[in-house]
């Protein structure tokens, strides 16, 4: 995703520099402005720096990375399990009955509109809008899974 | 239910949802922009499945324009609750002979489409 390239960016920028700046505030500072944060940077860069600790080959104490207020990329695992976790907070889906394969409407007994009003708690969740074309098609928990992973290009 | 009032149905269905997620109410009080948000959907999702068994062509697309006038005066006026209106002449007669067909004729005449769904009175 855009925020590992440009982390690989910065790692290559950063590496001839490293011995002479060891402080990544001033890297911090310079790009603060520039960015338009939406999440709460301390949140982010907590996750971002222990993820970059474990990552990076340079061996430093330093922390050179874009404290961008991003979202931890997706990966399908966690794509299955938020949309897991949606359709069970759904009252009319029972949470024992409910597989990864089963269709909402002949298996778990729903109709088109509790379809239409699970795709939008999906839009609600990943934040991105899903078209009512490609929406109604839409009719099992592994299709939903499959369409967003598609369209934020998750592959594994 | 032919296949294009179906799309239709459902697309409106989701486009009274997308207005509940971002509407903010006329007063600006928080409370009563979360009060709204719900009133819209609780009335969205009661009026619907109240009409869902509808298969009269006739009585479907009314209830369409229903909704769409619905949503047209409820974004125009930023109030989603329906528009009141005034009692027909000779509405609140009371119930003795003649008088009766003609005053339910009325009534019914003088009964807006965004009003349609609803039974009181």
């Amino acid at each position: 995703m855009a925020a590992r390239v440009l982390q690989q960016c910065v790692r290559s920028l950063a590496r001839p520099s490293l011995r002479l700046c060891p402080v990544s505030a001033a890297l911090r500072a310079a790009v603060a402005p520039a960015v338009g944060v939406h999440r709460p940077v301390s949140f982010a860069a907590d996750s971002r720096r222990t993820r970059w600790l474990g990552q990076s080959r340079i061996s430093s104490v330093v922390v050179l990375c874009r404290q961008y207020g991003d979202l931890p990329p997706l990966t399908l695992e966690t794509i299955k399990d938020r949309v897991m976790y949606v359709l069970k907070l759904y009252d009319k889906i029972n949470p024992e009955k409910l597989q990864e394969t089963s269709h909402f409407m002949k298996d778990l007994g729903l109709d088109s509109l509790d379809q239409v009003e699970i795709i939008m708690a999906m839009e609600d969740e990943f934040g991105f809008e899903i078209p009512d074309a490609e929406a109604e098609k839409l009719m099992s928990p592994e299709e939903i899974v499959q369409y967003i992973a598609d369209k934020k290009d998750v592959y594994e | 239910m032919t296949a294009s009032t179906r799309s239709a149905v459902l697309s409106l269905y989701t486009r009274v949802f997308r207005i509940a997620r971002a509407w903010q109410a006329q007063t600006g009080v928080m409370s009563d922009t979360e009060t709204e948000r719900r009133y819209i959907v609780q009335e969205a999702r009661s009026l619907f499945r109240q009409n869902q068994q509808l298969t009269d062509q006739e009585s479907i697309k009314r209830c369409i324009e229903e909704c769409e006038a619905r949503i047209e005066i409820g974004l125009h006026y930023r109030n989603p609750y329906p528009r009141a209106m005034y009692l027909p002449p000779m509405g609140l007669a009371t119930q003795r002979g003649r008088r009766l067909r003609a005053q339910q004729r009325l009534r019914k005449q003088a009964k807006p489409i965004y009003l349609q769904s609803h039974d009181d009175t």
